[in-house]
């Protein structure tokens, strides 16, 4: 287990000095709460949260989701090249590889959370103990569990080119429809009932739960954990597909 | 690219072997779709041996790689590293390999990918002591997508050397290196191997596998059809290539003379495919006082395996021969 820990983290290591991942996935974010922070963050928002706060955290997960989702497409990389052969003479156990990918997801999703809530704190209108600030990161962490999940899906099924736009697409549509870039209340009663049944909004939910010290919804959870044994099992899936043809 | 200052084992390499074969292969077959790779191999290697895999382009030698490192399952037979199956070796890191295909994990500088390889094993090779042995100490720094062809390899045998293994497993270890590489690269392949540790390697040339292996294995279509020294290997494939310019001749003519097997026109040159070159030679300078620009080389390997194999080269994949193989 450790050897599994320790080569996810190297991993992670390597892929923050990846200038181009960093970019995409924790600038982006940032822009983004800057440029709406500026616009709209001294209002209130209908549920009595201070927009900066809903902006910082729905950025915040877009961030994370988006270097989850990131760290996945690397595995069809490694697919392509060959590299998962030369890790087949290893040590490492097939469950190591699984767990060591879905560890380095959760690792790389960090930066992009850490820098979003940093910026929102020394700039943005956000107000926060420093208890419910962390609290409200690890409530978001874990919640990305499914994502780390979608990645392995869309690393052990696609290949490195599909890859790209697959996850492009299916990161930007379940934020759109999770609500992270325009808050439901502006769109169709319909949609906010579509995005209660994806994990993007419940992860944006959980945060703003935590950040308003109350706590998180029983649906929220079970919805989350269903999509995280889904992805699981589809992911174990592929990837036992994706070993037999490597 | 070595010097004397490495670590060198003094205890034997010898472990828990069962029947005391560092390699036993029994009985492999493995398809792939009509494609019967490899049809039939036992092989059995001693701890210590050097072996080389000599083939032709699709003999099989790559597969059967795979299958005694446990990459790929066989259709029938068994393949076992030191009396056990290959994972049980390759997770205790007895096993080293430098695969034929596949590109290096890229975005990563050399020593970073060595870092991350060796994390991966239980008692790895010090990465300082596995890169000063492939030669790419001076390397190190480089990202994985930016090397050469020949510094790839490298990479690539250093990678083999990380876990320290008691087999190293080489697939055309020295295709894209240069001259003088090569020659750097069996040196410390020859190092490596005198702590007593086995060594396979796959290659195209009788040359290099004379050269490098105590004992040569020829396969072709996925048997082995003759396994000894390089010295009797060589004697079997006796053919030579003779080519010149020979003003007078035709190819009828010279394909009458004795031990004649072929005659190939190449670029105003006659290129004769001979048992007996001496003979061939002076009966040529004879009837052709003109002939000039003389060169005699060793059968390519494809005439030579023409020569081993005899009639079974012909032999078509086909299933109706599995029967009573
Ligand atoms: N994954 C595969 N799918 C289909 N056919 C394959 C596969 N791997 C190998 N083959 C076929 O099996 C045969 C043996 O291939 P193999 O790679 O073992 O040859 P080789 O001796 O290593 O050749 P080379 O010297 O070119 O590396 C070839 O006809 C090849 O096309
Ligand atoms: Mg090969």
């Amino acid at each position: 287990m450790t050897m599994t820990l320790n080569y996810a983290w190297m991993s992670a290591l390597s892929t923050f000095r990846n200038a181009k991942f960093v970019i995409f996935t924790a600038a982006l974010p940032v822009i983004m709460f800057l440029l709406f922070n500026g616009l709209y963050g001294d209002q209130t928002s209908s549920a009595g949260m201070s927009a900066g706060v809903y902006l910082m955290i729905s950025m915040a997960c877009y961030g994370a989701i988006g270097a989850s989702l990131n760290a996945g497409a690397r595995i069809a990389l490694e697919r392509q090249t060959g590299w998962n052969r030369q890790l087949r003479l290893t040590a490492l156990s097939p469950q190591g590889y699984m767990i060591a990918k879905a560890v380095v997801s959760m690792l790389v999703a960090l930066p992009a959370l850490a820098l979003v809530f940093l910026v929102g704190g020394v700039v943005g209108h956000v107000h926060l103990s420093v208890g419910s600030w962390l609290l409200t990161a690890l409530v978001i962490w874990i919640s990305i569990i499914p994502f780390a999940m979608l990645g392995l899906v869309i690393g052990f099924l696609g290949t490195p080119d599909s890859t790209q736009p697959i996850s492009m697409l299916v990161y930007i549509g379940l934020s759109i429809l999770g609500g992270l870039w325009v808050p439901l209340e502006n769109f169709p009663a319909v949609m906010t009932t579509i995005a209660k049944v994806l994990p993007t909004y419940w992860v944006a939910e959980n945060g703003r739960d935590a950040a308003a010290g109350v706590g998180v919804s029983a649906t929220g959870v079970l919805v989350l954990v269903g999509w995280t044994i889904l992805l699981g099992l589809v992911g174990m899936a592929a990837y036992r597909r994706s070993g037999r043809k490597a | 690219m070595t010097t004397s200052e490495h670590s060198t084992r003094t205890s034997p390499r010898t472990g828990p072997a069962a029947d005391g074969a560092a390699i036993r292969l029994s009985g492999l077959h493995k398809s792939f779709g009509s494609v019967r790779a490899v049809r039939g191999i036992d092989l059995t290697v001693a701890p210590g041996e050097v072996v080389a895999f000599l083939g032709p382009n699709g003999a099989g030698k790559s597969t059967t790689i795979d299958l005694l490192l446990g990459l790929t399952k066989p259709d029938s037979g068994t393949a076992r590293l030191f009396g056990g199956v290959p994972d049980a070796a390759v997770s205790a890191g007895r096993v080293g390999a430098m695969l034929q295909s596949g590109a290096l994990l890229p975005d990563l500088t050399v020593r970073e990918l060595i870092r991350i390889f060796a994390a991966l094993h239980r008692n790895p090779m010090p990465v300082g002591e596995a890169m000063l042995r492939a030669g790419i100490d001076d390397i190190a720094g480089q990202k994985t997508q930016n090397l050469s062809g020949g510094q790839a390899q490298r990479v690539r045998f250093a990678l083999a050397l990380v876990p320290d293994p008691d087999v190293v497993v080489l697939d055309e270890p020295t295709v894209a290196m240069d001259v003088e590489v090569r020659r750097q690269f069996w040196a410390s392949m020859r190092e490596f191997a005198a702590g007593g540790r086995t060594v396979l390697f796959a290659t195209h040339y009788l040359q290099e596998a004379d050269d490098y292996a105590d004992r040569v294995v020829v396969i072709a279509d996925g048997r082995i059809i003759a396994d000894g020294t390089g010295a009797s290997i060589k004697a079997r494939v006796s053919g030579r290539t003779l080519s010149a310019v020979i003003p007078g001749a035709s190819e009828q003519l010279l394909r009458a003379m004795d031990t004649v097997t072929d005659v190939e026109v190449v670029g105003g040159r006659y290129a004769v495919h001979c048992d007996d070159s001496d003979a061939v030679l002076r009966l040529l300078l004879a009837r052709y006082p003109q002939i000039h620009d003389i060169e005699i080389t060793q059968a390519n390997l494809e005439q030579a395996f023409l020569q081993l194999t005899g009639s079974s080269s012909v032999d078509a994949p086909s299933t109706s021969a599995a029967k009573g193989a």
